[in-house]
Order: C-alpha cells, then sequence, then structure tokens
C-alpha cells in the first residue's frame, strides 16, 4: 500500500504550523558547539552529566526528551512486548537505549529491535536496528520530521511512530534524499495503520501484529 | 537549518560549563560563550568589529577613570546558565579584585553588533535583562547608530522574556552618559570605526 492510499485523515498531519514567534526566533537561532558522538560518549564517561538526564544526541546537538506520562510509557512496555513475541529468538528489543548511529548522533529510541543478544552489545551500542519505533505525543512533529530524517539518513529500512494523539501506527519506509529535509533525508513512503489493523516488521516477514496491541 | 519545529536543548550550567573546561574539553580559548545554558558559537571578528571594541574601551576608560577598569571580551558571570563574554563592559574596583571569580555586575556592557544584532537585541538582552544589568548598550555597526537599553524589566503580560523597558536610539551626531557615570558626555562618533 502507497502512502497516497492511506485512507485515514490524520488530523495532525495536516495541521498548518502556527506562525509563533518563538519558533520564527528558534529559525534565526545563533550556532551552539555542536559534538561529536566520540565527544558525547567521553562526557558520559566522565560524568559530566547527571545521572539520569534525558539527554540525547541528534545530529551534533544535545537534545532533551520530554518527560514521559503514563500512556507514553505503557505504550512501549506493550509495543515491547508485542516485538519480543513477533521477533522471537536471536532478537534484541531494546527499550529506552542508546543507538550509536553516526558520527554525530546517538539518539535513543522508545523501542529497538537489533540482531543477537545482550551480550553482543556489552562493548559498544548497536548502530543498526532492524526496526525502530517512537512513541509520540506532544513530540509527534520531531518523531516525524526532526527523527524520521536523522533515520532515513542513517538508512534504517523500518520507522514506526506510534501515534498516540490520532491513536494510529506510522510505517515509514524507503529512505531516499530530500533536500528540503531537517538531515537531507526521508522516508518516501508512508502507510498508516488504525486500531483494528495488523502490521508485520520487514525484519519478520512471517510474523503480524495487532496495532492494538500497542496501543495504550 | 529552516524547519520550523525543533527539539528543545539541554541547558547547561556553568558548573557544567565549568568542568568542560577543566577536562580539557573546551579551551578557555575557543570562541565559545555559554549564555542562558547554550555553547553559543561566536561569529568570527572582522576588523571593524575589532576597531569598535578598542574604540569603545579606550572611551569608556577616558569616561569613567579611577575606580573603574575596562574589560574586553572576558568572561562575566551573570546566573547559573550564563556565563558570556560581552565585547565591552566596565567593572567597579581593580583586576585584582577578580582574581578569584569572575565579576558579575558590571556597570555597563557593550556589544558590537553587525550579523548578530539580532542576537545582540534578543537573546543576549534578555540575559543581561534578567541579570539586572542596568545600562546595556548595542554599537550598530549596520545602521552606525548607538542603541541604549536601560530599565531591565520581568516577563509580564507586555513581554514574554525579559528586556530592557527603556531602549533609545543614538545618532552619530549624538553624546551619552552612561548611567554610572552621569557627569560625562561619549560622542557616539567615538565609538563608531
Amino acid at each position: 500500500m502507497r502512502g497516497d492510499e492511506a485512507r485515514i485523515c490524520l488530523r495532525t498531519l495536516t495541521q498548518p504550523e502556527p506562525a509563533d514567534t518563538m519558533r520564527a526566533m528558534a529559525s534565526y537561532e545563533p550556532r551552539t558547539r555542536r559534538l561529536s558522538r566520540a565527544e558525547y560518549d567521553r562526557l558520559i564517561e566522565l560524568g559530566v552529566f547527571q545521572p539520569g538526564e534525558d539527554i540525547e544526541l541528534i545530529g551534533g546537538e544535545l537534545v532533551v526528551a520530554e518527560p514521559q506520562g503514563a500512556p507514553h510509557y505503557t505504550a512501549i512496555r506493550k509495543t515491547a512486548k508485542a516485538l519480543e513475541a513477533a521477533f522471537g529468538p536471536g532478537w534484541e528489543v531494546r527499550t529506552e537505549g542508546p543507538i550509536g548511529l553516526d558520527d554525530d548522533s546517538e539518539p535513543e529510541p522508545d523501542i529497538a529491535v537489533v540482531p543477537g543478544n545482550p551480550d553482543d552489545y556489552a562493548r559498544a551500542h548497536p548502530s543498526h536496528p532492524a526496526l525502530t519505533v517512537e512513541v509520540a505525543e506532544s513530540s509527534l512533529a520531531i518523531d516525524r520530521q526532526h527523527k524520521g530524517s536523522l533515520y532515513a539518513r542513517a538508512g534504517l529500512a523500518d520507522y514506526w511512530v506510534l501515534n498516540l494523539v490520532d491513536r494510529v501506527l506510522e510505517v515509514y519506509r524507503e529512505p531516499a534524499p530530500d533536500s528540503e529535509a531537517v538531515f537531507g533525508w526521508r522516508y518516501a513512503r508512508l502507510d498508516v495503520f488504525d486500531g483494528a489493523a495488523r502490521v508485520t516488521p520487514l525484519a519478520a516477514p512471517g510474523s503480524s501484529i495487532a496495532v492494538s496491541l500497542l496501543l495504550p | 537549518m529552516k524547519h520550523a519545529v525543533r527539539p528543545g536543548l539541554h541547558r547547561w550550567t556553568r558548573l557544567e560549563y565549568e568542568r568542560l573546561i577543566d577536562h580539557d574539553f573546551l579551551r578557555e580559548d575557543d570562541p565559545i560563550e555559554l549564555l542562558d545554558g547554550l555553547l553559543l558559537v561566536k561569529e568570527p571578528q572582522h576588523s571593524r568589529h575589532r576597531t569598535a571594541v578598542l574604540l569603545v574601551a579606550k572611551a569608556l576608560e577616558r569616561a569613567f577613570g579611577e575606580g573603574w577598569f575596562v574589560q574586553t571580551q572576558s568572561p562575566l558571570i551573570l546566573d547559573d546558565r550564563s556565563e558570556p563574554e560581552p565585547d565591552v563592559c566596565v567593572v567597579q574596583g581593580v583586576p585584582r579584585d577578580y582574581v578569584d571569580a569572575h565579576p558579575t555586575r558590571p556597570a555597563l556592557v557593550v556589544e558590537i553588533a553587525d550579523s548578530s544584532l539580532r542576537l545582540a537585541r534578543g537573546r543576549k538582552a534578555a540575559a543581561y535583562a534578567r541579570a539586572r544589568i542596568a545600562d546595556y548598550c548595542i554599537v550598530n555597526l549596520i545602521d552606525r547608530v548607538l542603541e541604549t537599553h536601560r530599565e531591565p524589566a520581568r516577563p509580564g503580560p507586555a513581554r514574554r522574556h525579559w528586556g530592557y523597558a527603556a531602549t533609545a536610539t543614538h545618532g552619530a551626531d549624538a553624546a551619552i552618559a552612561p548611567l554610572a557615570a552621569p557627569s560625562t558626555r561619549i560622542p557616539v562618533t567615538d565609538l563608531l570605526p
């Protein structure tokens, strides 16, 4: 199913961006010092950040995560369990764990499915999840545009946004260059599934997951 | 980045910032300043900018005289999240008074701005106002005027951020008196390159 066949009309997809002054100001932000992933890892080793500080390195910028509510965390747990069942042995389902994505990014997606078992990542974070999932409420625009572009640039083949606002699963596939996108890439294909639908991860083609199992 | 939606950035505290320097992660002479928790990269300086810095420093030294000193592009501690390095500021006392800690409450802060005008009027003005800096001037190299920003004002119905309630623009033919040196007259033309 191509993106234009998705029948569900999403309020959040069609809403225009408000011409808000803070946002207009943000587009003129002065340049902040960018960090490489190696520098970021060193700062963590040095203990510069407070333990439990919710920080991700996204395209060289230190980004803070929104505090998460009960539905968000519930969705993470439900999705992790459903993916563990769908992928089975030989796969590791990580929740909110760091991914060594590229030279200037170390995001911590809500869920990432990587091959192998925990010991395989005792020395270095995984870099290329077979499936990456972000659970989105207030972070919807950032998960779609910002992280979507970042994950597409890294060539992640299967990216899901579990949209709690519209109670649908957005499945992004086929990374393609796009000079208009934040990081120069985007997903060419978007399929949207409501709570009645079932979805199959690219890397677990024999499985079928009810979207209702993921939603809180 | 032209995109409207941006994630929130981590705000560094001054303590974290100083640890970055202690760990040799940043060098003291890196062109970086901590403003409102953001590590801002300073724009490379043009000769016109540098000339204005020297002119302003000289004029202020003359105007303030004994009991004050003028520092250029040196750190200032504003609060827990800001340690900017304004182009010029006037501090009470003598340099030895600040052997153990950077100055916190200058009598006057001056920024020289061309491409950085928006930053000088926006984020920087907000940070200086929040720190209750009473007298903040911008030498605006684009319009060749001096802007005075006075009367720090907290956010409220009229304003979203900290700012200055009294701002004025002075042309090259005007003269100004700093709040802390009220009997002096500094011709604006002396400050322009």
